[in-house]
């Protein structure tokens, strides 16, 4: 049992080499990790900012009907900053309430159509038809239904959340290589196994495309559920539609910016979930190197 | 092809019987195999030559149980392929490596085991069944040369690599029989003759019977006991060569005149095969 090969045996040749230093990676460089406190990294977003700013306050000092001088939004903020803390928590957990009623459904929909052709013949044009038909426009109708409690809401952004997942997932459910499929199938794997085993992973990647783009739009969803429901007590929405019949429009910008902080840290934090799970993916080891 | 045994089948070899393989139907129809004969003797290397599309991998799929022969018996030591691949008899080793991406090497050597686990049982109520103790995955792998690698992911290894843990991880459930379609045609010439004699190694050390798709004349002459020379078509065997060569067969081997004989030989064979093939396209 001698493994010694011609690879292994070319090793020798090249055996002089090991002696020098090996080239140290990333000397003075920083880690992907740390690359954020390079000014090259944030200076130019920086710069973009400002600039916008200066406009926006331009614009606000000759047309104050149009936009509010930023130190309005920033005094209505700071006026109240728990109102708007509040305010932002309850839109968060219709938005995130109303995504795990649309994940599970979507999910085990998807398993579903991927398994059972039959399935999918009968569900996807009706899932194609709930896609193209405007979303938004059905909540008022759910809000005469169920009234202005957090349930029309919960369904809207279920609905908005719904169709991405279902679409990913059973593509992604369907897209075991098919060599890997024969050297499962040669194992006699059940139907069961192979979902545990193969179907489920290779779908990760297809998952948190996803999400990536229902994060964001479940706050959309709970924020248009919100506006359509005037008379709700709760909510960025309802916040914004209330500073709106009231003309106060330093205090809608107000929430505005909240909305696009929720909806940044949201994608922030499934960016880092998604890191981290799908760290074997080749879309991940690129961008170590 | 009634009941649970084909015909004229004997638990010691894997035998195909006037097989046909028809793809497509009315004018599209493509006969990919017209009737293949062959004979497997249990722990035999057996290697399949011939021009890209006469058939290689349509035949190894019907062994495998992936495809139905449209006429014909196909018997995997006395079982049909079903049955065969219910009982974890048969392992594969396509022509890509097919690992699972997100386990690390050692994980996916060991994924077969947690498969199917009720197959070991029936595996012992099959006649002429070997009965071996479960492999030490990480003995395997360290033979294979992958000792340092159990905890890689497969986008870490290099293409070599990658189709090594592929072999490991089939002869991880101790197949009856190992079917590989072209596993080393990816790899550098140096690289395929050090990987070949790792796989004679295994192959040695666990007794199982090999059928190896291949392109390479070398490949073939090198690894088996008996190569198949297929030509198009229709998909048939044109010859069969027994490589009488001494065991084990290193790489030293591979420059001798006896060795040249037999790649003389099947080249030939090959060459009738090729030109059987393209007469009918000219005329
Ligand atoms: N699923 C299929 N549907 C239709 N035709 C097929 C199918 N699989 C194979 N064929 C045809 O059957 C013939 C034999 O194919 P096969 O893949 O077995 O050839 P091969 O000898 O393995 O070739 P290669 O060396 O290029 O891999 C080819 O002409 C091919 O077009
Ligand atoms: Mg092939």
């Amino acid at each position: 049992m001698v493994l010694m090969n011609p690879t292994e045996s070319a090793a020798v040749v090249d055996a002089p080499r090991a002696e020098q230093p090996l080239p140290v990676k990333k000397v003075g460089k920083l880690s992907p990790r740390l690359a954020f406190i390079k000014p090259s990294f944030w200076l130019p977003v920086v710069v973009l900012l400002v600039a916008l700013g200066f406009l926006w306050n331009f614009v606000a000092k000759n047309n104050p009907y149009l936009l509010p001088p930023l130190s309005d939004v920033w005094g209505a903020l700071a006026h109240n900053p728990s109102y708007y803390v509040s305010n932002a928590w309850s839109t968060l957990q219709v938005a995130l309430i109303g995504l795990a009623i649309g994940f599970v459904a979507a999910y085990l929909i998807a398993i579903l159509v991927s398994e059972l052709p039959l399935a999918k013949r009968a569900i996807m044009p009706l899932a194609v038809v709930l896609n193209v038909t405007p979303l938004v426009a059905i909540a008022p109708a759910l809000v005469i239904a169920f009234g202005f409690g957090p349930q029309p809401k919960l369904i809207v952004t279920a609905l908005i959340c719904f169709f991405p997942i279902l679409i990913n997932v059973s593509t992604g459910l369907r897209s075991v290589p098919s060599q890997v499929l024969q050297v499962f199938t040669t194992l006699h794997a059940s139907r069961l196994e192979m979902l545990f085993h193969v179907r489920m992973p290779t779908a990760l990647p297809y998952l948190f495309t996803a999400l990536r783009i229902v994060f964001p739009l479940s706050i959309i969803g709970a924020v248009v559920a919100e506006l359509s429901a005037p008379g709700a007590a709760e909510g960025l929405g309802t916040t914004i539609s209330i500073a709106f019949s009231n003309s106060q429009l330093a205090v809608v910008y107000a929430a505005i910016f909240c909305l696009a902080v929720l909806g940044s840290a949201l994608l922030a934090i499934i960016t880092a979930i998604e890191r981290r799970a799908l760290h074997w993916h080749e879309s991940m080891l690129d961008n170590k190197s | 092809m009634t009941g649970d045994s084909a015909a004229g089948s004997t638990p010691n070899s894997i035998s195909i019987q006037s097989a046909v393989k028809i793809y497509g139907s009315g004018a599209d129809q493509h006969v990919a195999l017209n009737g293949v004969d062959v004979t497997i003797e249990r722990g035999q290397f057996v290697s399949i030559i011939g021009p890209s599309g006469c058939g290689k991998s349509t035949l190894l799929r019907m062994i495998a149980g992936l495809e139905e022969p449209d006429a014909g018996d196909v018997s995997v030591f006395g079982v049909t392929p079903e049955r065969a691949c219910v009982a974890k008899m048969i392992g594969l080793v396509p022509q890509t490596p097919a690992l699972l991406p997100w386990l690390n090497v050692l994980k996916n050597v060991s994924m077969p085991a947690k498969i199917n686990s009720a197959a070991d049982r029936r595996r012992q109520r099959i006649d002429g069944h070997l009965q071996k103790a479960k492999p030490d995955m990480r003995d395997l792998l360290t033979k294979a040369g992958l000792g340092d690698a159990f905890n890689k992911l497969p986008a870490q290894l290099s293409g070599g690599m990658q189709q090594r843990t592929a072999i490991v991880r089939a002869f991880g459930v101790q197949p009856d029989v190992l079917l590989m379609d072209e596993p080393f045609s990816a790899l550098d010439e140096f690289t395929r003759e050090a990987i070949q004699g790792q796989l004679l190694d295994i192959w040695d050390e666990q007794n199982t019977t090999v059928v190896f798709v291949t392109h390479s004349v070398s490949e073939a002459v090198r690894l088996s006991d008996k190569v198949l020379v297929m030509s198009a078509r229709p998909g048939r065997i044109t010859a069969e060569v027994d490589i009488t060569l001494p065991r084990p067969r290193s790489e030293a081997m591979l420059k001798t005149a006896d060795f040249h004989h037999f790649e003389d030989i099947i080249r030939d064979h090959l060459q009738t095969s090729w030109q059987q093939n393209a007469l009918p396209s000219v005329a």
